[in-house]
């Protein structure tokens, strides 16, 4: 990945605890291309590496833009940001892009207080090339919400939810019914994307949702495993399986073939339809749309959510 | 154990490639199984020696592991300057999150459950004529007509290429991974001319060729929606975030190419040649065609079309008593692995009512598993499904030529005289 020394060029307060820095290559060189929903990592000191959305417009290969909140009680990294003048010079890598904009036909956007700045860069990709589009964007009370004056122009299409004068975002308005053809993106605080994902299980065709966490959501796993029973459709036998073996071996130790390669649930060879029940998938290999379909399941290390599955073995 | 004269682990080397043309790898690898199970194989200049890793269980533990072994040193026994691989890198010589975005982009086209949805009922078509076709004669190259002609109108598809251009891939397929063949090649591996095409893949000048074609259907491609490999790569978001740069393109179509193509061809080849020579399987097969589905493992274990791929140290690791220093070339000999006495009892008879035929033929608990397993064993079942049962006889009708490689286990020349079943 490029690594390199960039200058703060410019330190902008735009809304209350929050800045913009702009970051420009110390020769006037030309940035790497980006595109929105990228972030960047400043390396701000050994251990202290943090990851910020470019909140600018693409095509202005001169310049990034991020803002940040200072966290009094974060980790540090804001702090450290919030320290920097204009002329530092500050290490940084990147930029990647974990929550890319997909093709649609119309987009909801979701905004939490600073999580306002991957969906700006994409509000300004969108708005430029005529989609239809829908900003919700909540915050403490206005003083705190970053770059009301640059979504202002927008008009109608932004609806403003400071929690100080009109509560939480309500997002049966926000969200609307579903609708085929719509992609609503979210980033914010973790309640706010819990009650999205919350939602968008309900009635939303799977894809629809694009949320951006700062920290990778746990999968839970159990504390101890469970045992289950499965039953082989075409070979005509109901196994149990122990909690402590998994369903591929306790098929093979019944004397049924199956394929299998890694065992470790990233190959994909022990690939098995599922005809009833349902599916606790623990693999490397299928997307979320792929796992919501329950129709197939890595047998090496996925269960069952329910006690019983029958599967097409 | 093979019925190839015993090799004294004096005299093993795998990196004499003649050895390999003349199918006399085997007995090196029962020895190396057997006395020296991590052995050290110099090699000529410029080239610096590599560990030999032959026994099954070492093999899947080296290629599980890809922190201690890494692939980015890249994959094969040769060396590339460092400064140039960047410039040669594919999906093969990538680990970690990006190796894992750049295989998303077109893997899920390969699992089992879409290759059916998608081409098993083209495939058995396509499959049907190519065997059409060559049982016209009753003497006939099973290289030309069976094993290369079909594996390459799939990969056509795939790509969404027109049927004239399969020729000029079979051509491209062949020079990039016989490059220590002369037949295949003016610009061998292993000669120091080839020095001045290091900094392409697989050091041959007509890899730009390969780019040329596939950035052009590309070009014609972005923005559209089209689901052949050639759209996703240009119109898909790697899960990573960033982008396919021209260089990625260029060597992950060249990588769908030559892989799409040379070792399917290979396996069905020496499948065949290993029914042949045993006949009773081949009787078995045809008399009870449901063997083929579960059968089709052991021939994979059979055919081995992938002699090795190489791994590097990237800290010091003790094996066997010995020390694998940071920084050698560590090689994993998949096919011994496929003979190794331990997992496959008998393991040079085949068996094709053998069960769980767990073999190495496509890597195993690797990132790097070969993305188009699915797609091989679907060419393979289909190849053999609609070729046994036709077939009331099939002998030898000259000399089996093979590869020059210690890379592929190819099989050039194939003659075969056919009774067809009336």
């Amino acid at each position: 990945m490029t690594e390199m020394d960039l200058v703060v060029r410019d330190v902008e307060p735009v809304a209350r605890d929050v800045v913009a820095l702009t970051l420009a290559h110390p020769a006037g060189a030309e940035l790497p291309v980006w595109t929105p929903g990228a972030h960047i990592d400043l390396v701000l000191g050994a251990d202290l590496v943090r990851q910020y959305s470019l909140c600018g417009r693409t095509g202005q290969p001169d310049a990034w833009r991020v803002a940040v909140l200072r966290e009094e009680h974060g980790r540090g990294g804001s702090q450290a940001v919030h320290a920097l003048s204009a002329g530092a010079t500050v290490r940084v890598r990147g930029p990647r892009n974990h929550f890319p904009v997909e093709a649609a036909t119309r987009y909801v956007f979701v905004a939490g207080g600073i999580g306002i700045t991957p969906l700006l860069a994409m509000i300004y990709e969108l708005a430029a090339a005529g989609a239809d589009w829908e900003l919700h964007y909540g915050g403490r009370s206005q003083a705190s919400m970053a770059f009301l004056d640059e979504l202002a122009p927008f008009g109608s299409r932004v609806r403003l939810w400071p929690q100080d004068e009109v509560g939480l975002i309500d997002l049966a308005v926000a969200l609307g019914e579903p609708r085929p053809g719509t992609h609503i993106y979210t980033c914010g605080p973790e309640p706010l994307l819990a009650a999205v994902e919350q939602r968008c299980g309900a009635g939303w065709p799977p894809g629809t949702l694009h949320l951006e966490r700062f920290s990778p959501k746990q999968v839970d796993k159990p504390d101890e495993e469970h045992a289950l029973e499965i039953e082989l459709r075409r070979s005509g036998r109901t196994l149990a399986v122990r909690a402590d073996q998994s369903i591929f071996d306790a098929v093979r130790g019944a004397g049924i073939s199956v394929l299998g390669s890694c065992l470790e649930g990233i190959c994909g060879t022990c690939e098995t339809q599922v005809l009833d029940g349902e599916v606790d998938h623990r693999d490397s290999v299928l997307d979320d749309e792929e796992r919501a379909a329950n129709d197939c399941m890595m047998i090496c290390v996925s269960r069952g959510r329910s006690e019983r599955l029958v599967l097409d073995l | 154990m093979t019925d190839q004269d015993r090799v004294e682990l004096k005299d093993v080397d795998l990196s004499d490639l003649d050895r390999f043309r003349d199918n006399r790898a085997w007995a090196q690898f029962d020895t190396l199984r057997r006395e020296d199970p991590l052995h050290w194989n110099p090699e000529p200049a410029p080239n610096s020696g590599f560990w030999s890793v032959t026994r099954y269980a070492d093999i899947w533990a080296v290629d599980k592991d890809s922190e201690t072994f890494t692939s980015e040193k890249f994959v094969n026994l040769e060396e590339v300057d460092d400064d140039l691989m960047d410039i040669r890198r594919s999906i093969l010589e990538t680990d970690g999150q990006r190796h894992l975005a750049m295989r998303q982009l077109v893997a899920r086209e390969f699992s089992p459950r879409n290759l059916m949805k998608n081409y098993e009922g083209i495939l058995r078509e396509l499959t049907k004529r190519t065997v059409d076709e060559a049982l016209r004669e009753p003497e006939f190259d099973f290289v030309e007509k069976i094993s290369a002609d079909f594996p390459i109108q799939v990969l056509a598809r795939l790509l969404d290429v027109p049927m004239r251009d399969t020729g000029q891939l079979i051509a491209w397929g062949n020079e990039m991974v016989g490059n220590t063949d002369p037949d295949y090649t003016q610009h061998r591996l292993d000669s120091p001319e080839s020095e001045k095409y290091k900094h392409l893949p697989f050091r041959s000048p007509t890899t730009q060729d390969v780019f040329d074609y596939g950035r052009a259907l590309r070009d014609r491609r972005r923005g559209g929606d089209g689901k052949d490999l050639v759209s996703l790569l240009a119109n898909k978001m790697p899960t990573d975030g960033i982008p396919l740069s021209d260089r990625d393109f260029d060597n992950y179509f060249l990588l769908l190419v030559v892989a799409g193509n040379e070792t399917t061809r290979h396996a069905i080849s020496n499948a065949m040649l290993g029914l042949l020579r045993q006949p009773e399987q081949l009787r078995a097969l045809r008399s009870e065609p449901a063997l083929i589905g579960t059968g089709l493992e052991e021939l994979l274990r059979w055919a081995s079309p992938v002699y090795h791929f190489r791994r590097t140290a990237t800290r010091d690791v003790e094996m066997h008593g010995k020390t694998i220093r940071a920084g050698d070339k560590v090689v994993m000999w998949f096919a011994s692995g496929n003979r190794d006495e331990s997992p496959f009892a008998d393991p040079y008879a085949i068996d094709v009512t053998r069960s769980n035929v767990d073999h190495l033929t496509f890597g195993k608990g690797s990132p790097h598993l070969c993305m188009g397993n699915g797609l091989a064993r679907m060419e393979i079942r289909l190849m053999f499904e609609e070729l046994l049962p036709r077939l009331h006889d099939i002998d030898l009708a000259g000399e089996v030529t093979r590869v020059r490689s210690n890379f592929v286990n190819g099989i050039k020349k194939f003659p075969v005289k056919v009774a067809v079943r009336g």
